[in-house]
């Protein structure tokens, strides 16, 4: 077999399925993406998000059942959370909140 | 009546437009679906150097997210992020090429034939030790093999993305090839 052919068999191979990204890039990245969205705009209201089937956190639940204009419905918590701290900084960390996304991204 | 059942490329794009409307936790499930095999496949192409791909990790989801509104659902949203990460870890792979300098131009290489890898090493044993060379090479032959093996391309489309000719290319392919092989066949590696 000659090295090219050998070299492309090589390089081919499936990539080994166990590698996760580390939970704390997952953090960066969506808070990341986040900053981008809103240079954008201002986001979806929580009202909206849960009406598209997509959970809320407590936090955001409960301001989202209070009587309040676009901005405070828009306005990211997770900014101001202590989850999204936790997430960006440690793996594995101890978050366990019911559709928090820097919950959802530790590798468990 | 036949029913329809929602196809992958109808909740990519599905997705991608709720994305595209700011909705903080459908950029999550975006963020939580597509990072591992991201994450896998820029990983496994700047072995060993790990300490980039963070950040072109990052990159390719920014780059992504300032593209989505123009993601028609044509393809796998997997696939089209994988594109993304295909260019970057290119970008990469070109700006090292032009700043680290060329070996000395090679003597004559060894007669190319690799060992027959079905007979060597299993497919995991075998993906381990050419990380493990690779990671041994200096830069230079390791970010050639990459591009050319890992990523498919020719001497010439990696010559005309240097700034380098075609020959000068082919000369460090053949270094490259005879150092990997010579490791290869060494016990130790």
């Amino acid at each position: 077999m000659n090295d090219d052919l050998w070299l492309e068999q090589l390089a081919d191979m499936p990539l080994e399925e166990s590698i996760l990204a580390p939970s704390c890039l997952k953090s960066r990245v969506y808070s990341a993406l986040i900053v981008a969205a809103e240079a954008e705009g201002p986001l979806l209201p929580l009202t909206d998000t849960k009406q598209a089937g997509r959970g809320l956190c407590v936090f955001e639940h409960l301001v989202q059942i209070l009587p309040s204009p676009d901005a405070v419905q828009s306005f990211q918590y997770c900014k101001i959370c202590h989850a999204r701290v936790l997430g960006e900084r440690v793996e594995k960390a101890p978050i366990f909140w019911p559709c928090c996304p820097y919950s959802e991204f530790q590798n468990r | 009546m036949p029913v329809t059942l929602p196809t992958t490329l109808d909740s990519d794009l599905a997705l991608a437009q709720a994305v595209v409307a700011r909705d903080r936790k459908a950029a999550a499930e975006f963020v939580q679906t597509h990072s591992d095999p991201l994450y896998r496949y820029v990983r496994s192409r700047l072995q060993p150097r790990f300490e980039f791909v963070d950040d072109i990790v990052q990159e390719v989801f920014l780059t992504a997210w300032k593209s989505l509104p123009r993601y028609r659902g044509e393809a796998p949203l997997r696939s089209w992020l994988l594109g993304i990460a295909r260019h970057k870890v290119e970008d990469h792979y070109r700006e090292r090429l032009r700043n680290l300098p060329l070996p000395d131009d090679a003597e004559d290489t060894l007669p190319l034939s690799g060992p027959d890898l079905d007979a060597t090493l299993d497919q995991a044993r075998a993906q381990q030790a050419a990380g493990k060379i690779l990671t041994a090479l200096p830069e230079v032959y390791r970010l050639v093999l990459l591009w050319r093996y890992w990523e498919h391309r020719s001497a010439e489309e990696m010559a005309e993305r240097t700034g380098k000719t075609p020959k000068a290319i082919e000369r460090l392919l053949a270094r490259a090839r005879q150092e990997f092989r010579v490791l290869w066949l060494t016990p130790s590696v």
